[in-house]
């Protein structure tokens, strides 16, 4: 039985999903990263709410960049995705705020956390698709299931396509 | 987890408890109305549940983060609803919702910042400075969360005195005020209070 449903992802927390119908959504993505895996032939779709660059895995392997790909890549292998196939696709890693401490060549937490991510990501032979990092403007991230699609949203303005698996990539 | 005593914690809420006062009496000044302040509320939390304790993270607020620095770090975060903005910057002489209003507030911060930065220092005897306060609206979760996530660094437990300021005037205005110090912040506070 399948149920469609939208999936909170929390902070450090991760989802995969395979019924057509679901959305995994992460909501107010500051410096954190929305790092969502795609297997579009099998329509399966992960997300994980990265909060940190290194660090863990500790209880919640969602939380760190290192433990976040290789966790959300076994779960959608275990979902029947297959590892060759995945793309992924970033959101998040903004600089809400600059606080004197990112000074003496050291980046803010955002773009450490974006860095890191593509890092794991690179290692495991993933490529990123699509992605919309960086700035200072906090996001939404919805991954649509079955389609599949990632839509974002910003503060103040409406949600705009960033991958659709019908519609090629946006930027 | 990370705990700290009854005791500890009720030595850090009068130290909040003191600074917030003062930067009650400062905002107070600032905008000719009394402002009421409420008894700092500790919460000792994991990062991931932290932000989810201090309101809804799809909400749409103004934030002011003022860095602590010297001695000790820590950070100061206010925050303000549109609601309370649409009250408190006709008071300051500004439109609410502008460019303008976002360097009002910051302004709110800054006075805010210094006096409980200094109100600190005096009752610890640290040497402490208030970094230039920085705004953004945003959503709530994005704000909060880039506050705590500052460091960089894991811990497992974050330490946040948020009390809630009420400037009287009829309609609802009450920004929140939030004291995060840093994990070692903390330890340093309450050396200095003997009470580690």
């Amino acid at each position: 039985m399948t149920t469609a449903a939208e999936v909170m992802v929390r902070m450090g927390e991760f989802a995969v999903s395979r019924s057509p119908g679901d959305v995994l959504v992460s909501i107010g993505l500051g410096s954190c990263i929305g790092l969502c895996l795609i297997d579009r032939r099998r329509q399966a779709v992960g997300l994980a709410h990265v909060m940190l660059p290194s660090g863990g895995p500790g209880d919640m392997p969602g939380k760190f960049a290192p433990s976040a790909v290789p966790t959300l890549v076994d779960a959608l292998q275990e979902l029947g995705a297959v590892r060759t196939s995945l793309e992924a696709v970033l959101v998040g890693g903004a600089q809400m705020f600059s606080f004197g401490n990112a000074g003496a060549g050291r980046l803010d937490v955002g773009a450490r956390n974006d860095e890191a991510t593509r890092a794991a990501l690179d290692a495991a032979r993933i490529p990123v698709i699509a992605d919309a990092t960086g700035g200072n403007t906090g996001r939404t991230v919805r991954v649509l299931a079955g389609e599949p699609r990632v839509v974002v949203k910003e503060a103040g303005a409406g949600e705009r396509e960033l991958f659709s698996a019908g519609g090629g990539r946006a930027a | 987890m990370t705990t700290y005593s009854d005791l500890q914690i009720d030595a850090l809420r009068e130290l909040a408890n003191i600074g917030s006062g003062t930067a009650a009496t400062a905002l107070s000044g600032m905008l000719g109305a009394p402002v009421d302040i409420s008894v700092p509320n500790p919460l000792l939390l994991p990062l991931n549940e932290a932000v989810e304790a201090v309101g809804p993270v799809d909400s749409e607020v103004t934030g002011v983060a003022i860095g602590i620095v010297g001695d000790m770090e820590a950070t100061v975060l206010m925050l303000f609803t549109p609601e309370t903005s649409e009250v408190l910057c006709p008071m300051l002489g500004v439109e609410a919702h502008t460019e303008i209003a976002l360097s009002a507030m910051q302004e709110i911060g800054n006075v805010l910042g210094a006096s409980y930065t200094g109100a600190l220092g005096m009752m610890t005897g640290l040497e402490l400075e208030p970094v230039p306060p920085q705004a953004a609206h945003d959503m709530l979760g994005a704000i909060v969360a880039s506050v705590l996530l500052a460091p960089g660094e894991d811990r497992d437990a974050v330490l946040l005195l948020d009390s809630d300021l009420s400037v009287e005037g009829g309609a609802e205005c009450s920004p929140s005020f939030m004291f995060i110090p840093s994990a070692g912040g903390v330890d340093e506070l309450l050396t200095r209070l003997g009470m580690a």
